[in-house]
C-alpha cells in the first residue's frame, strides 16, 4: 500500500533521512519507533508530502508519486494523518471539522456528508459532541475528532504521530481502543508511539528507526524478545518494556 | 475663569449643527477608508506571504512607499494626481488617498495575524486533501480575520484622527470646518478647543465599542 525506495531527506546541512526502504501492506499496521531525533516524524510527514524528499521514491497504492506532475493534494486525500496536537479546526464545529474536507475536497453534498459524519463520530464514540466546539472537549475527545476527520475522507492508509503523548495517562486508553478498532477492521496503519502495549497488541510489525537509518524490521514477538542489534536492546530498556 | 467657559459655550452653541454634519463627513471617510484599506490590506497581505518574489517585491514596494511617507503628502500627491486623470470630488480623492495609506498598515495587521495562526492548521488542511488555496480561504483566514479585528478597530480609531488631514484639499469635515471657524470668528482657541472634543469623544465612543467587541470575541473563543 505505501512503499518508499531509498528515502532521503535533508533540512539544509543535516540529513535527516538516509535512504528509508519500507514496504506497508494492505492492512497492515506498522509501529515506527526510535529516539527522539531519529526522523520518525520525517519519514512519516514523507508519507504524506508534508516534507518533500529530496531523494528516493515513494509509491502509494501502487503508483509511484511524481513530485513535479503529480497533483500532491489528490495523494494526501488518500492518505490521512493524525498529529500529535490534533490541530482540529477551531473555529469549526466538532460536525464540521468532519464535514469540512470531503464538502470541499470531494465537493460532496452537505447533507450526504453530514450523514456520514455522524456515522463516523457514532464510531469514535462522539455522537453527542457533534455541534460542539473543539474547545470545549478533553485531549482524548479531541484526537478522536481528529480521527473522525481523518477518516472521512475514506482513506487508504492512516498515519498516526505519537496520537497520545500530548493526552493525560487516563485519556490514552480511548484513543488506543480506537485505533484498536480500526487495526481490527483492516486500516492500513503507520504508527509512531512510545506506547509499547500497543505495539506489542496491535502491531504486525515493528520498525525501529536510528539516525535516520532503519535498524529493525520485525514482528513484535521477535522484535521484543529476540533482538540482537544493541541500539534496540539500549531503547528497549529505556522505554522500559 | 468663568469667561472661557461662557464664550467656549458660545462657541459650541453657534458650531454645533456644522460640527454634527461634519462629524458625519469624518466618520464616512473613515469609513471608506477602511473598507477600501481592508480590501488592499488583506491583497497585499497575501502577496507579501506568497511564494512569488514579484508579487512579494510589488507589496513590499508599497508598504515602503506608504510607511515611509508623511500622510499628508500622499493625500496631495493622489488628490493632484487622480484629479489630473478623472473626476473626482474631493471627499472622493480624500477617502481614497486614506485607503490606500491604510491598506499598507491593514497589510501588516493581516499579514501578522495570518501567521500566527498555528502552522498545524495548514498542514491538518493540506492532511485532509486541500490545496493551499482551499487550506487559505477555510481555515487559515478566517481564524486570522478574528485575530485582526482589535488591531483594525485600533486602525479605525487612527484612520479617524488622520482623517482630520484631508482638510488640506478642502474637504469640510471637522478639521476643515474648524478651520475655518477659528479664522472666521477671530477664536481660534476656542473652536479648535471643541473641535478636539467632538475627536476625542468619537475615539472614546469607538473604544467603548472595540472593547465591548473584544470581550464578546473573548467569550467567543474556543
Ligand atoms: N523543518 C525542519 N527544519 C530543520 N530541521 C528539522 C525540521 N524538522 C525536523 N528537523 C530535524 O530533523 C531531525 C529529526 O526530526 P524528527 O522530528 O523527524 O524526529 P522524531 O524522531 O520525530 O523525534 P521526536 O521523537 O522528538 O518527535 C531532528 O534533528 C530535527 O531537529
Ligand atoms: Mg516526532
Amino acid at each position: 500500500m505505501i512503499k518508499t525506495k531509498n528515502l532521503h531527506k535533508s533540512f539544509g546541512d543535516l540529513e535527516v533521512l538516509k535512504g528509508i526502504d519500507l514496504d506497508v501492506e494492505t492492512g497492515e499496521v506498522v509501529v515506527l519507533i526510535g529516539v527522539s531525533g531519529s526522523g520518525k516524524s520525517t519519514l512519516l510527514r514523507c508519507l504524506n508530502f508534508l516534507e518533500m524528499p529530496n531523494e528516493g521514491e515513494i509509491t502509494i497504492d501502487g503508483r509511484q508519486v511524481d513530485l513535479k506532475k503529480d497533483d500532491l493534494s489528490n495523494v494526501r486525500a488518500e492518505v490521512g494523518m493524525v498529529f500529535q496536537h490534533f490541530n482540529l479546526f477551531p473555529h469549526k464545529t466538532v460536525l464540521e471539522n468532519v464535514t469540512e474536507a470531503p464538502i470541499i475536497v470531494k465537493k460532496m453534498k452537505k447533507e450526504r456528508a453530514e450523514k456520514e459524519a455522524r456515522v463516523i463520530l457514532e464510531k469514535v464514540g462522539l455522537s453527542d459532541k457533534a455541534d460542539v466546539y473543539p474547545g470545549k472537549l478533553s485531549g482524548g475527545q479531541k484526537q478522536r475528532v481528529a480521527i473522525a476527520r481523518a477518516l472521512a475522507m475514506e482513506p487508504k492508509a492512516l498515519l498516526f504521530d505519537e496520537p497520545t503523548s500530548a493526552l493525560d495517562p487516563e485519556l490514552v486508553g480511548e484513543v488506543l481502543q480506537v485505533m484498536q478498532d480500526l487495526a481490527n477492521e483492516g486500516m492500513t496503519m503507520v504508527v509512531v508511539t512510545h506506547e509499547m502495549k500497543f505495539a506489542k497488541e496491535v502491531a504486525d510489525r515493528i520498525v525501529m528507526l536510528d539516525e535516520g537509518c532503519i535498524i529493525e524490521n520485525a514482528d513484535p514477538h521477535t522484535f521484543f524478545n529476540h533482538s540482537t542489534n544493541e541500539r534496540t536492546r539500549q531503547f528497549l530498556e529505556m522505554v522500559d518494556v | 475663569m468663568p469667561e472661557i467657559f461662557t464664550t467656549l459655550y458660545e462657541v459650541f452653541i453657534r458650531t454645533y449643527p456644522g460640527f454634527l454634519k461634519a462629524a458625519l463627513i469624518t466618520l464616512e471617510i473613515t469609513a471608506i477608508a477602511l473598507v477600501l484599506g481592508t480590501a488592499l490590506g488583506i491583497v497585499f497581505a497575501l502577496m507579501k506571504i506568497s511564494k512569488s518574489k514579484i508579487l512579494q517585491t510589488i507589496a513590499n514596494l508599497y508598504i515602503t512607499l506608504i510607511r515611509g511617507t508623511p500622510l499628508i503628502v500622499q493625500i496631495m500627491f493622489l488628490y493632484y494626481g487622480i484629479t489630473n486623470i478623472v473626476v473626482l470630488s474631493n471627499f472622493w480623492a480624500g477617502a481614497i488617498a486614506l485607503g490606500i495609506h491604510n491598506g499598507a498598515y491593514i497589510a501588516e495587521i493581516f499579514r501578522g495575524a495570518i501567521q500566527g495562526i498555528d502552522r498545524g492548521q495548514e498542514e491538518a488542511s493540506l492532511a485532509v486533501g486541500m490545496n493551499r488555496r482551499q487550506a487559505m480561504r477555510r481555515i487559515i483566514f478566517p481564524q486570522a480575520l478574528r485575530r485582526a479585528i482589535p488591531p483594525l478597530g485600533n486602525q479605525f480609531i487612527i484612520t479617524m484622527k488622520d482623517s482630520s488631514l484631508v482638510y488640506v484639499i478642502g474637504v469640510s469635515e471637522m478639521f476643515g470646518l474648524a478651520n475655518r471657524e477659528a479664522a472666521a470668528s477671530f477664536q481660534p482657541f476656542e473652536t479648535f478647543l471643541v473641535v478636539g472634543m467632538y475627536y476625542l469623544v468619537l475615539v472614546l465612543i469607538f473604544s467603548a465599542l472595540l472593547k465591548w467587541y473584544e470581550k464578546k470575541l473573548d467569550v467567543d473563543s474556543i
